[in-house]
């Protein structure tokens, strides 16, 4: 590509992304995805405040991480739908097709969509960081590095759950089958995730034989499901920070990131060798 | 075709599972029997350090790996024994009484495939300075082992003495005694009145028994590497490994030494303790408190593998880390903070616990003081009071040392008095990105009548 092509490829990415960001800030959806996660966050802290019974204490590191990290998983469900749905809407409509006749090009349009998501997601951290810090006014639960650390973390986990949804979503030609297709597939990881665990705490000698070749292959599937599933990269990202050390924290933002690449990189070649059409 | 054909066998196979067996009538079934199944395994017995003290444990032969802590001395034994595995707690049990038969030979050891040195068995013994329940543990090799075994047998073999001479004055008190009520007996009879000028028998004082105690010693092979994953096995006294022998070994150290942590012993629950040992710990407390703390000297570990050296069968995240107490921080006063501004200098004290009496539960928490000879305190601790009238939100404690009077590093707590009652505000906070969208909505509408 030359210059020309790289500049005019830029700016509608820009264009894109100015399109699609203030049509998502105008629209009620998001912030009441925002609200949701709020919501059930506030019950939790509510439930953690009471069980710190009358005249006890409860020792506590990071009190405000699990909240956070049930907000984050409301907010993943609702970017991974959004991403999911984003290109075969624009497929079904005609108006991918349309975009495409003009200087759009399948990375230009992909990466529109993916900027808009995060550029969503930044200003998502931003009610995040208000209303934990809110909610350690009105608590006293201290909110501490280690919050401001999964708020930052949670950027990286973010950009996985986009680039997954739009993997999906360059996959599928219709909404309808966008959405099919991105439940089916969560609740397999759900499953697998599930079984995986009821096994791991029954030893083999309480199995026969079939279920041994059954929790084996679990294991194997689960080790696949856990680099895949972006939701695996949200529980790795909480754990490096209860964890305390640096390496697994770093380590973790360099998985997503890469995560990010190689599912930006596989959904604009399916899209091109699709093509535009639903 | 394929994809139907893989189905139907799929369905072919659940149903055969759930399908149950027939010509098995209800009372043919068998009972179920949990009598353990024994396999004669060749296992290894330790005792190793632990990070505090010595403990003991065996490695099946499902665990290939052992885990020890770097530059200090274990003690490591091959055994033949019957092994058997207990579904109840999930975990290979050790038939030790039915057969303990202990392997000869030579502990080899391999570094990278290279043999690094040879080991021998010798004498090892378990002391405990402080009395058998104690918390104190050391470990004595060869003829110190022998030394310290021998002065515990002389201090039991004295004491035994003692009590033989013990029952001895005690008899030829209670001969007295009786002597000194006949003369008083015979003198009152006698017709005499007033203090009668006899000498009281004097009752023997019993013997304290040893106030240490040293294991019988064992011949074990003694292990002290540096960090590092090494290979064992024993090979036999014809030349042969002994299979079964060979085992990982990882040799590990502490991650962080000298941290500070605490037992808190709340005064509404003695019974349950808490721990407060990370740094990033912080104390949440609602109402009135009234809490003990016992501050302790602790290493951080790796969870997995100090879990495995404790016991190889446990289990542990290798990313995580754990704190392990080491000894009590003696001499120390706990400092309680407010912002920059000392509130109180809180010295150790011994407590007892008193049950209330009556049928009803209940125990009152008393500063100790004897009441007899022998009479011990339940917890010595620093007491802290976290009154309702505490005027700030946020607290901090720290240790100081009696001697130096410097804040000792890394005993730094937060100790936060949540504030329940503001609960039901969380509610109205979730609020807030609604009442964001109404503002943008409505800024959006106005620029588009505009």
């Amino acid at each position: 590509m030359n210059e020309r092509g790289i500049s005019l490829s830029t700016h509608s990415t820009k264009i894109l992304t100015r399109r699609e960001f203030l049509s998502a800030l105008y629209g009620w959806g998001f912030y009441v995805a925002i609200f949701i996660s709020f919501l059930v966050s506030s019950l939790i802290l509510r439930n953690f405040l009471q069980g710190i019974r009358e005249d006890n204490i409860f020792i506590s590191s990071y009190p405000l991480n699990f909240p956070l990290f049930v907000s984050m998983v409301i907010i993943s469900l609702y970017l991974v739908i959004v991403s999911a749905v984003s290109i075969s809407r624009e497929k079904e409509q005609g108006t991918l097709e349309v975009l495409f006749y003009g200087p759009v090009s399948s990375s230009s349009f992909l990466l529109g969509k993916y900027f808009t998501d995060m550029l969503l997601y930044l200003i998502i951290a931003g009610f995040f960081s208000v209303y934990f810090f809110g909610v350690s006014l009105i608590t006293n639960l201290g909110f501490t590095v280690a919050l401001g650390k999964a708020i930052f973390v949670s950027i990286f986990i973010a950009s996985c759950v986009i680039s997954f949804g739009l993997f999906i979503s360059s996959l599928t030609g219709k909404v309808r089958s966008s959405i099919v297709w991105l439940i089916g597939i969560l609740i397999g990881f759900l499953v697998i995730w599930f079984f995986q665990n009821m096994f791991r705490g029954i030893p083999s000698e309480a199995l026969s034989s079939w279920l041994i070749y059954v929790q084996r292959t679990l294991n194997v599937i689960y080790y696949f499901v856990n680099w895949v599933s972006p939701f695996s990269y949200l529980s790795r990202g909480m754990e490096s920070i209860g964890v305390g050390s640096m390496r697994p924290f770093l380590l973790n933002i360099l998985y997503s990131v890469v995560y990010t690449v190689v599912f930006l990189t596989a959904s604009i070649y399916i899209l091109k060798a699709k093509g535009v059409r639903a | 075709m394929k994809l139907k054909n893989l189905l139907l066998t799929c369905a072919a196979l659940v149903f055969l599972t759930l399908t149950p067996q027939p010509g098995l009538t209800q009372e043919e079934k068998p009972a179920i029997s949990l009598a353990p199944l024994l396999q004669e395994q060749l296992v290894y017995s330790f005792n190793v350090f632990d990070g505090k003290g010595w403990s003991g444990g065996f490695v099946p032969k499902s665990e290939d790996t052992i885990y020890l802590i770097a530059n200090k001395d274990n003690a490591l034994s091959a055994k033949k024994t019957l092994v058997y595995f207990w579904p109840i707690t999930a975990r290979y049990m050790a038939g030790w009484r039915t057969l303990n038969e202990d392997m000869q030979g030579t502990l080899e050891i391999l570094k990278d495939g290279k043999l690094i040195d040879k080991l021998e068995k010798q004498d090892t013994v378990l002391s405990y300075p402080e009395g058998y329940w104690a918390e104190i543990t050391l470990f004595y090799t060869a003829e110190e082992a022998t030394e310290w075994h021998k002065r515990y047998k002389d201090a039991v073999d004295k004491y035994y003495e003692a009590l033989s001479k013990f029952y001895e004055a005690r008899a030829e008190y209670t001969r007295k005694m009786d002597e000194f009520f006949e003369q008083i007996r015979k003198r009152r009879e006698a017709g005499e009145e007033g203090p009668l000028d006899i000498e009281i028998p004097r009752e023997p004082e019993p013997p304290t028994g040893p106030d240490f105690y040293v294991t019988e010693p064992t011949r074990n092979y003694v292990i002290n590497l540096p960090v590092g994953e090494y290979e064992i096995r024993l090979r036999a006294d014809d030349g042969t490994i002994v299979e079964g022998s060979e085992k990982n070994l990882v040799v590990f150290t502490a991650r962080r030494r000298g941290g500070v942590g605490y037992e808190i012993i709340p005064g509404n629950r003695w019974t349950a303790e808490e721990q407060c040992n990370d740094p990033a710990d912080a104390i949440y407390a609602a109402g009135r408190n009234l809490l003990y703390f016992r501050p302790y000297q602790q290493d951080e570990y790796n969870e997995l593998y100090h879990n495995k050296l404790l016991d190889p069968q446990n289990e542990g995240m290798k990313e995580n880390w754990k704190w392990v107490h080491t000894q009590p921080l003696e001499n120390v006063y706990l400092l309680f903070y407010s912002q920059d501004r000392l509130l109180e200098r809180i010295d150790k004290r011994p407590y007892k616990v008193e049950q209330i009496p009556g049928a009803e539960l209940g125990y009152n928490i008393v500063e100790f003081a004897p009441e007899y000879p022998g009479d011990k305190p339940t917890f010595e601790g620093q007491q802290l009071i976290l009154s309702e009238e505490l005027a700030r939100k946020d607290y901090r404690i720290y240790l100081e040392d009696k001697e130096e009077n410097t804040i000792i590093s890394g005993s730094e707590r937060e100790i936060r008095l949540a504030k329940k009652e503001n609960v039901n505000f969380l509610y109205y906070l979730s609020f807030f990105p609604l009442i964001i969208g109404g503002i943008v909505f409505t800024f959006r509408r106005r620029k588009v009548k505009k």
